[in-house]
């Protein structure tokens, strides 16, 4: 049980997906562990409210290590298991903005996440306001990376990609899911046709193999 | 000349990258742009005849769009070339897209839904592109929050008067000591508009921090937009 990487995982789940991408944009091996949370519930039972006392996914076991927290995740994954230092870069500037970023997807693009699950899985919330505060955080997106193109910078927080753009990219990839389209973010349509050109990409149920 | 006659721009042309698509709405119509290979911009109707799906959520190889749903394949004419389940038929040349005359200038994608459209703009001037705004009001009130703008000129900070003028009805040109934007406007729909910004003049003079500058205009150009609209149903609610 001590060796090698676990994501206890529901493939629907945009937050273990970006789990996935991460180990995936890594190049790391992983095992994956099939947690039934629809119809099922088996996240909110005991033996998983021991590993995540909050009830939720992904849960990352490391060894001995066991993580909850998607961001918290992919920021361990990156300082432990990337040994370029490139995907949390350690520079002031850079690592700051990967911070602002990593907040933000664990913050703000939280309505997105509510607006799918809406969508997906039942009537919970309110689907007008959701959809606005989900519209709003995208166009935040969209705006800064229209700023970063006057200076021919590609990705969000450095020169490369790093965990930051794979924090962000399912909430916009995922957003027909709760009927935002891409048509009014053409800065964001160009990232994310970057992003899915990046060694080790994977899909999910929602977004499309072919681009 | 009503809108319909018009051309109209629907996106800036860097926005479309050889090989790619997105969707948009003109007039309330759903259309998709998407660039071949070669970099030919082609607008078309965005639904597959098959079975309804959005085009602009399919997939560009080579010269040809493909429906994301059961692969049928459409040439640069609109006309299906190829069906996935049925390899070896000879399709029907009545399954067709309807494809709009495309017209590239300014730095901005052109379309028109006219058989007898006016005059396509025209320019030959260089620019360099800023950027898009969407706005939640109508074309009226568009142009009308434009034609009171103040821009401030990129070389000094002090006063110089904004002179705007039409050049088509769809086409504004504001300008500003040196400076001169370009202004595309999109009819969406009656309740919400596109802009599409471009600079006059050289990439050496504008790129980066020249356009950070005018980004920085838009964005409070915007907010203007934005705040009277929320102002305007404050009041609607008082009198209700």
């Amino acid at each position: 049980m001590a060796n090698g990487l676990v994501l206890y995982n529901y493939e629907l789940d945009e937050s273990c997906y970006k789990v996935r991408l991460a180990l995936s944009l890594l190049g790391l091996e992983w095992q994956a562990v099939a947690v039934d949370v629809f119809p099922g519930k088996e996240h909110l039972s005991p033996p998983f409210l021991a590993l995540n006392p909050l009830g939720r996914l992904p849960i990352l076991r490391d060894g001995d290590l066991v993580l909850h927290g998607t961001e918290a995740i992919i920021a361990h994954l990156a300082r432990a298991h990337d040994p370029s230092g490139k995907w949390l870069p350690a520079q002031a500037p850079e690592f700051a903005a990967v911070m602002q970023w990593l907040i933000f997807a664990a913050h703000d693009l939280g309505v997105t996440i509510a607006a799918r699950r809406h969508s997906l899985f039942g009537p919970s919330g309110n689907e007008a306001s959701l959809r606005a505060a989900s519209s709003n955080a995208i166009r935040i997106m969209d705006d800064h990376m229209t700023a970063r193109g006057f200076v021919q910078a590609e990705w969000f927080a450095a020169g490369h990609p790093t965990i930051a753009d794979i924090a962000l990219f399912p909430a916009f990839a995922l957003s027909r899911d709760f009927g935002i389209d891409h048509d009014e973010y053409p800065a964001l349509r160009r990232w994310a046709r970057r992003f899915r050109a990046l060694p080790g990409f994977k899909t999910m149920p929602g977004i499309p193999d072919y681009h | 000349m009503r809108l319909e006659d018009c051309w109209h721009p629907l996106g800036l042309s860097h926005s479309i990258e050889a090989g790619s698509s997105a969707g948009t709405r003109l007039l309330d119509r759903e259309l998709v742009v998407w660039r071949d290979r070669s970099g030919i911009a082609h607008i078309w109707e965005d639904r597959c005849p098959h079975r309804g799906m959005k085009l602009s959520f399919g997939f560009v190889r080579g010269d040809h769009i493909a429906c994301l749903y059961h692969g049928w394949q459409y040439n640069s004419g609109g006309h299906c070339q190829y069906i996935p389940a049925h390899p070896a038929l000879d399709v029907p040349k009545t399954i067709k897209v309807p494809a709009y005359p495309v017209h590239e200038r300014n730095g901005m994608i052109w379309a028109t839904l006219s058989e007898n459209p006016a005059a396509a703009p025209e320019n030959d001037e260089p620019v360099v592109p800023l950027r898009s705004l969407y706005l939640g009001c109508s074309f009226d009130a568009a142009v009308e929050a434009l034609s009171t703008c103040r821009l401030v000129p990129l070389a000094s900070e002090a006063p110089v008067e904004t002179v705007v003028s039409r050049v088509t009805n769809t086409l504004l040109a504001v300008s500003c000591a040196q400076d001169k934007l370009l202004i595309g406007i999109q009819v969406i729909s009656k309740t919400r508009t596109a802009l599409h910004l471009s600079l006059c003049g050289s990439a050496q003079r504008y790129q980066g921090a020249g356009q950070a500058h005018f980004n920085a205009w838009a964005l409070q150009l915007r907010h203007a937009a934005e705040h009277v609209r929320a102002t305007h149903a404050a009041s609607d609610r008082d009198v209700a």
